[in-house]
């Protein structure tokens, strides 16, 4: 291993912007000759819009334009679409309602876009909002997903009777049916996942312009994807052709998924700048963010686990009520469907598996991928399953665990996924002695002299990552392919620039993706850029998300340049007039196998350019190739995490003592990021299990609006993390990568409440579990210890 | 989201008195917190501008006052319905009852109120405690009035 | 409102400056938007999360929640004047870059103001619960602060020997 190579944890290089406040985020670019957009939004869950009345706003000063979904349509822009096809059990499609930009005519929850003021500066946007007068007829709303399909619940959408989207289900229910008939033991679980908002700590903005003498546009954004985001608002939106719209990702303070989707705001922030004929910058201020970006997870699941005599899992069958919010955000479709219920067999072999879901329409904010989509809410099913299984049997949770391990690969589960790799019991082991498992009765009991109440919970979680070959999403509805780019271009004096389809957002490709070019052409890293985020640099590309970066992204510039390695050889054989087939590459040095005869890599590539040494008509000139990279299968990532709380029965609060885990991510290309991805799953991970919820009241109001009411993860919530790793390499890419970016927020929320539960003694837990909830769990528990 | 609360206030004069200072437009805006317009639009409805703070948000209200159920001098109920801009709205009601007690009134109100928007999103923790605080003001500044005359 | 403006006059990373300002303006738009200091963030609205965090007068402060108007003549030190530009980082900066205490690096400024002001009020050897509970302003989506905490007990210890960054920020 290199200094700088594969398995180094090379520092960062994108780390000096940032520590200097010297990045450029989206808000921090100003456009000659800018204004402001100031967006007026719903107050009501679910209105009918009367009239908007304009005319005081537009006349206040500074005002450009005042514009609502009147004007939009007039425009003839479209609108925003879910890209991602699920058909109900009864083969009828889902059922996609209209998602204008702005509301035409109704607003379907608190947040809806209404209108848009466009003034000289922000302050005049904002005061000339005041002024629009909105007469709404307010109609009841629903917020709770189980109730909206109930009889007499408030219809949101005339496409969608009793709000439902869709009815699918995947597995086999009879044979299901028939291993539950057979079964020794069956556990029971009502689950409510509850409703998350991602919180990107830089909140969503983009930056309109149009340019009229070319009829260009070009749109800073931040956004996870920047070219599906180009091909969205050029093909379906329709604002203008592909090649005259340029996407720019500038660096992205966080996203876990609420950036990926395409939103009203950057859409209007296009069209207003066209209309007014200037630049339009639009940065959401944080209660806005609260009520117009994609929330997460909210199902509502009834799941069960059929066991035989000895503990063997027979079967799993879970129904799931998906709550997708107003309208179908861009790939909301697919979260609770193939990226939930294919993740339902677990570590675990089951022969029979039946999951149904139902997906529903409700007055709240669209509801889309959040760090892990569908994989926390399936492994938080299975894991929550298994450790009340092994309670309710008498069994030890690991020993149960282990008993129903997959042990050989691959492994067909009879939810479509096919584990290429995995060593689950090695994971286990490991994370069982970092954690000191047989220590922990003794540290019960000093716990119990201090009167608190000490457990220890498993999550031994798999996932699905590296999203995903084009050919098997396709026939799963997927509306576009999900393979990746690369562009390596060598420059004549050596210096490398890697173009990738992968954007990052705090991952620190910069870093890992240079580490993977300098390993292979022996090269010092600082010889070396990664440019992403650009539509005009990098020609395609399908963005960061689902940990596929590295088992995608990454795979995708390694076939570029075995593409280099390949050209620059015959360069070299020109050079030192030997056979290409004796011409070896290593170390950054070409040499004639057998032979002292060698030509240093940055005599090479200068050779490649000046082209003296070989005929222009034999070899082309130049140092550049490209790459498509389509995986061929998904990856398996997967690990044990072992959470130690300790609850104070008079309070209900829990304070997390320990926390363990061992993932097998396969090859790490730089542990330090890695490490740093695992922590920031786990907190987020532990925000969804201890504090974390978006509450909305039965009228549909979001009442945990802003960083007061919407706890997030401080300091002080978590303990320092023990992270390790095993490693099974990855057979289905060539680097043997499986992505680490959202094991933690996977694994952690079942490892929290199976351990909280452990230690009260109840089972009836959700999520969050506030010490008020604790508290509530453990009197009707009644199992208050006496102090010690 | 919604809210109620209720509350009482011994007045020395009559019923009768205290039901025509309840119908006096003059009296209501001096007495409603934030209160800076009212304006009668007919013998049971005024138009109303009022400014209210709740936690970070500061909004200005404009908007509808009903008076119904009237009952003279029992009580009436009085709601308004107001928008607060970007804010978002506020809507409620209040039922007053008067009953003659030692030679005076006993004045008893049951609110509810209804928010919605940013006013929800930012307030809920502080809405309880400011509508509570708007309706105590309002009453013990409507007391004010009535023993003032 | 737009045309009544006032000025004000401070020092901004060792450099005077006067403004104009609409009397609303808070000092993180003055220094965002006015002075392109685009390293100080805005992550919310209710003075929660601590991205905005500089020094003025040599105290940490929530730049979201006083108006420009009230530092007339006060010190103002930001992320961008934390260390000479183009000279050495300071300790606490490099500390954050060694134990890769940033992922997306939005709350990055505010945690670094944040962290060497602990120090100065902490001292240089600092627990892990010390440093845990002091960061209780600072909201950090990314990192799960297990970083950020190596970071800071790294970077106090690498501040009392000084450095010639350290001492132009003192
Ligand atoms: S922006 Fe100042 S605390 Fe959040
Ligand atoms: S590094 Fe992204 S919020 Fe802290």
């Amino acid at each position: 291993m290199s200094a700088t190579g594969i398995g180094a944890a090379v520092r960062r290089k994108e780390d000096r912007r940032f520590i200097t406040g010297t990045g450029h985020y989206t808000d921090d670019i100003n456009r000659p000759g800018q204004a402001y957009a100031y967006f007026l939004r719903s107050p009501h869950a679910h209105a009918t819009i009367k009239s908007i009345d304009i005319k005081a706003a537009s006349k206040m000063p500074g005002v450009l334009a005042v514009l609502t979904g009147a004007e939009l349509a007039a425009d003839q822009i479209g609108n925003l679409i879910c890209g991602w096809m699920i058909h109900s059990k009864d083969g009828s499609p889902m059922k996609m309602a209209a998602h204008p930009a702005l509301a035409n005519g109704k607003a379907c929850h608190v947040g809806d876009p209404i209108a848009v003021v466009v003034a000289e500066t922000l302050a005049q946007a904002r005061d000339a909002a005041e002024k629009i007068a909105v007469d709404y007829a307010a109609l009841p709303a629903v917020a709770d997903p189980a109730a909206a399909q109930k009889a007499g619940a408030p219809s949101i959408h005339d496409i969608a009777p009793n709000n439902t989207i869709y009815q699918w289900h995947l597995g086999d229910g009879k044979a299901v049916d028939a291993a539950f008939r057979s079964a020794k033991h069956v556990t029971k679980l009502d689950i409510i996942n509850n409703r998350l908002v991602p919180n990107a700590i830089e909140p969503r903005a983009a930056i309109g312009e149009y340019d009229a003498g070319v009829g260009t546009f070009t749109l800073w954004n931040t956004t996870q994807n920047p070219h599906v985001a180009r091909l969205v608002i050029a093909a379906f939106v329709g604002m203008a052709p592909e090649h005259k719209l340029r996407v720019i990702a500038p660096d992205v303070g966080g996203g876990f998924g609420s950036k990926i989707f395409i939103y009203p705001e950057e859409v209007v922030a296009l069209w207003a700048s066209k209309r007014v004929g200037r630049p339009v910058k639009w940065v959401a201020d944080r209660s806005e963010a609260f009520v117009a970006d994609a929330h997460g997870r909210d199902h509502v699941t009834h799941a069960e686990m059929a066991f035989d005599q000895e503990g063997k899992i027979l079967g799993l069958r879970a129904k799931t009520i998906a709550n997708l919010g107003a309208y179908m955000s861009t790939f909301s479709s697919s979260v609770p469907t193939y990226l939930y219920a294919t993740l339902l067999s677990g570590q675990y072999e089951i022969p029979q598996i039946y999951c149904e879901v139902d997906a529903v329409y409700t007055n709240t904010v669209p509801v889309d991928a959040y760090r892990g989509a569908g994989r926390p809410e399936a492994t938080f099913v299975v894991e929550r399953l298994v450790e009340v299984g092994a309670r309710e049997m008498g069994q030890d949770p690991a020993e149960l665990r282990r008993k129903n391990f997959i042990k050989k690969f691959p492994h067909q589960t009879p939810v479509i996924m096919a584990y290429d790799a995995g060593d689950y019991n090695a994971s286990l082991k490991k994370a069982l002695e970092l954690a000191d498992h047989k220590g922990f009765g003794k540290r019960k009991r000093e716990s119990a002299r201090n009167g608190k109440l000490r457990g220890l919970g498993f999550s031994t979680y798999i996932e699905a990552c590296g999203i995903a070959p084009s050919q098997a999403v396709g026939s799963l509805g997927a509306g576009v392919g999900l393979w990746e780019s690369a562009e390596v271009r060598v420059n004549p004096t050596g210096s490398v620039e890697v173009l990738t389809g992968s954007h990052a957002h705090g991952q620190g490709h910069e870093t890992t993706f240079a580490q993977l070019v300098s390993e292979r052409l022996g090269i010092p890293i600082d010889n070396i850029s990664v440019v992403h985020g650009d539509t005009d640099k990098v020609q395609f590309g399908m963005g960061t998300y689902g940990s596929r970066s590295g088992a995608v992204g990454m795979s995708a510039i390694a076939k570029a340049l075995d593409k280099i390695e390949a050209k620059a050889k015959k360069v070299a054989a020109h050079m030192l007039e030997a056979a290409e087939g004796d011409i070896e590459f290593k170390d950054g040095k070409f040499s004639v196998a057998g032979t002292d005869k060698s030509a240093a890599w940055g005599d090479v590539t200068l050779n490649a350019y000046i082209a003296h040494k070989f005929s222009g008509q034999e070899l082309e000139p130049g140092l550049k190739e490209g790459a498509f990279y389509d995986p061929t299968n998904f990856t398996f990532p997967a690990g044990c995490h072992i959470c130690e709380v300790e609850v104070d029965p008079e309070t209900g609060n829990t304070d997390i003592v320990a926390w363990t885990a061992v993932d097998d991510f396969g090859v790490i290309v730089n542990p330090m990021i890695v490490e740093g991805q695992v922590h920031g799953g786990i907190a987020q991970g532990v925000g969804q299990a201890l504090c974390e919820g978006a509450v909305y009241d039965k009228d549909g109001q979001l009442v945990t609006g802003s960083f007061m009411d919407y706890c997030m993860p401080r300091a002080d919530h978590l303990p320092a993390l023990r992270v390790d790793t095993t490693m099974t390499k990855c057979p289905s890419n060539p680097l043997g990568i499986k992505g680490c970016g959202e094991a933690g927020a996977i694994a952690a929320p079942a490892a929290v409440i199976n351990a909280i539960t452990d230690a009260i003694g109840s089972e009836g837990l959700t999520m969050p579990a506030t010490p008020h909830v604790v508290w509530a769990a453990l009197q009707k528990a009644n199992s208050i210890p006496k102090a010690a | 989201m919604a809210m109620t609360m209720n509350g009482e206030y011994e007045l020395p004069v009559p019923p009768q008195t205290v039901w025509e200072k309840l119908n006096d437009a003059a009296t209501l805006k001096a007495c409603i917190p934030g209160c800076e317009q009212l304006d009668k639009t007919s013998d049971t409805e005024f138009q109303a501008v009022a400014t209210v703070k709740i936690g970070p948000v500061k909004a200005k209200f404009k908007g509808k006052v009903a008076l119904s159920d009237l009952d003279p001098p029992n009580g009436y109920k009085i709601s308004g319905q107001g928008d607060g801009g970007v804010a978002g709205f506020a809507k409620g009601g209040a039922t007053v009852r008067l009953t003659p007690k030692n030679g005076g009134t006993l004045l008893s109100y049951n609110v509810d109120a209804q928010i919605g928007g940013k006013l929800a999103q930012l307030g809920q923790r502080l809405v309880n405690g400011a509508a509570k605080k708007v309706a105590d003001d309002f009453f013990a500044n409507f007391a004010n009035a009535v023993k003032a005359g | 409102m737009a045309g009544e403006t006032a000025a004000v006059s401070m020092t901004v990373n060792g450099k005077p400056i006067t403004a104009n300002v609409d009397p609303r303006t808070l000092l993180v738009q003055l220094l965002r938007e006015h002075l392109r200091l685009t390293g100080t963030h805005v992550g919310c609205d209710t003075s929660q999360c601590g991205a905005c965090v500089v020094q003025v007068n040599g105290k940490a402060i929530k730049s979201c929640t006083v108006l420009a108007l009230q530092l007339q003549g006060a010190d103002v030190l930001t992320i961008e004047g934390l260390a000479p530009a183009d000279g050495p980082l300071h300790p606490m900066q490099e500390a954050f870059r060694e134990n890769h205490g940033l992922q997306c690096g939005f709350c990055t400024p505010g945690m670094i103001m944040t962290a060497v002001d602990i120090v100065r009020r902490k001292g240089h050897d600092l627990d892990d619960r010390t440093i845990r509970e002091e960061l209780e302003g600072n909201i950090c989506r990314c990192t799960g602060y297990h970083n950020i905490v190596k970071a800071i007990a790294a970077g106090a210890r690498a501040m009392r020997g000084g450095g010639a960054a350290a001492k132009a920020a003192e």
